[in-house]
């Protein structure tokens, strides 16, 4: 793993973090793309269906769900920031709020699942409820391992014979993606009309 | 060449082709996915794979149409089968040259050699069963057929835990066997393995075992990644020097 004295030696780098793990953003968002155009796809084959599946699900969960996200995105970046300038205290209190603003969501997630399939909204119900739960599935797996990764970071910042600066910022765009792809699903399943 | 390498320069390096053995698995590793390609796309028609939600007297009719070609097909994966040990060797000797814990080479041998049972073999003895057995009760011959489809399609999942330990070893290796992009590519291919799972459950629409999420979107990743894997393992065998430090560059290597 990169240290930080092996950082002062490397040359000026044009994103933060590993450029490795932009590449696994470019895919992901790639993959994504796809999932969210065939969404679009099915939903112009039946608008009427989406539209009435759509109306059962709680805005205003899915309004909670974004701000807690973006609030974790905030709490991350201010780690990166407290790393950069080395006060390892505070950046390691803002890993453990980012990892407790994730837990927030996916508890909130499981509670709207479990309301859904109460509601008899189950995952091979229609096509909406489908890619609602599959979509919304597949980004709490990406979640899931945002906590491994968050664990990473955490591991770094606590002992100064570590502390690599990169790999806090790797660990902080993954964070950010996971959040990113969350925007684009919420506005997707909950907003569009 | 190393100064480590140079030190201890194993009988491997004094030979005039120490790379022999690599190149072979390697070779085999290109042939076995062309012949993959021909046998499960051209010749037994399996791949795309057809529609789940056919009716009994369709399946049936399937495998009347597709008599010759399963036979003649699946005997040549029969027979090519123990070609994955050469792939499979060539994987575990990357995470060996990488500065990991040998356990992750071992584990990903012992993950993969089990996972070509579920993952291909299961399917093709169950539709050589299905092909060489037309005047069985045709209730039998759809039953055969969902076996054989959702072991194939729908236990993608068992390559997941070794698309993670490849993962894995490279993130944390620091003899840059491989860049460390392609260490995300596995996470990225491992979690379309986790889409492939609602296959078992649909039998239309995007994550059916024929869709265009668990099947198509999957495809065009496993093909990127298996690309990528390909020509990485090429790189690697130019770049090796058989010591035991970082990996020299390709411009540096001895060809």
């Amino acid at each position: 793993m990169t240290t930080v004295t092996e950082n002062t030696d490397k040359p000026a780098k044009f994103v933060p973090g590993q450029p490795d793990m932009w590449a696994f953003v470019l895919f992901e968002t790639l993959v994504f793309t796809a999932y969210f155009g065939f969404y679009l796809f099915y939903r112009t084959q039946n608008p009427e269906l989406f539209l009435h599946s759509q109306a059962q699900l709680d805005l205003r969960i899915g309004v909670f769900n974004t701000l807690i996200l973006l609030l974790s995105s905030w709490s991350v970046a201010r780690c990166v920031q407290s790393a950069r300038v080395g006060a390892y205290g505070p950046a390691l209190k803002d890993a453990f709020l980012t990892a407790f603003f994730g837990l927030v969501f996916l508890c909130s997630k499981v509670f709207e699942w479990a309301r859904q399939i109460q509601m008899g909204n189950g995952f091979g119900s229609n096509d909406f409820f489908t890619y609602y739960f599959f979509l919304t599935g597949i980004h709490f797996v990406h979640l899931l391992i945002g906590f491994v990764v968050l664990g990473v970071a955490i591991y770094q910042l606590r002992s100064p014979v570590r502390r690599s600066q990169e790999l806090v910022e790797t660990c902080a765009t993954y964070w950010h993606t996971v959040d990113f792809l969350w925007v684009l699903i919420f506005a997707l399943l909950y907003v569009v009309r | 060449m190393s100064a480590v390498a140079t030190a201890t320069a194993s009988p491997l390096t004094r030979r005039h082709n120490p790379k022999r053995e690599l190149w072979l698995a390697w070779w085999t590793l290109v042939v076995f996915y062309n012949f993959f390609f021909l046998v499960f796309f051209v010749i037994t028609r399996v791949q795309p794979p057809p529609n789940p939600a056919w009716d009994t007297p369709r399946v049936v009719q399937w495998f009347h149409d597709n008599h010759f070609g399963l036979l003649a097909g699946f005997a040549i994966m029969f027979v090519i089968t123990g070609m994955t040990t050469m792939s499979n060797a060539l994987i575990a000797y990357s995470m060996r040259r990488m500065s990991v814990s040998r356990a992750f080479a071992y584990s990903y041998l012992i993950l993969y050699s089990l996972s070509a049972i579920p993952g291909m073999l299961l399917m093709c003895i169950a539709l050589t069963v299905g092909a060489l057995r037309p005047d069985r009760d045709p209730e039998l011959i759809y039953w055969i057929y969902d076996f054989a489809f959702l072991s194939f399609v729908g236990t993608m999942g068992v390559f997941l835990i070794g698309s993670l330990v490849w993962m894995l070893a490279i993130l944390i290796d620091k003899n840059r066997v491989f860049p460390k992009w392609f260490g995300y590519l596995n996470l990225c291919n491992g979690l379309t393995e986790i889409v492939v799972s609602p296959a078992w459950i649909f039998r239309g629409g995007v994550l059916a075992w024929n869709g265009q999420i668990a099947w198509w979107l999957d495809m065009v990743v496993f093909g990127i990644y298996t690309g990528v894997f390909i020509f990485l393992l090429r790189q690697m065998i130019q770049r090796e020097d058989f010591g035991a430090g970082p990996l020299p560059e390709l411009s540096k290597a001895a060809r």
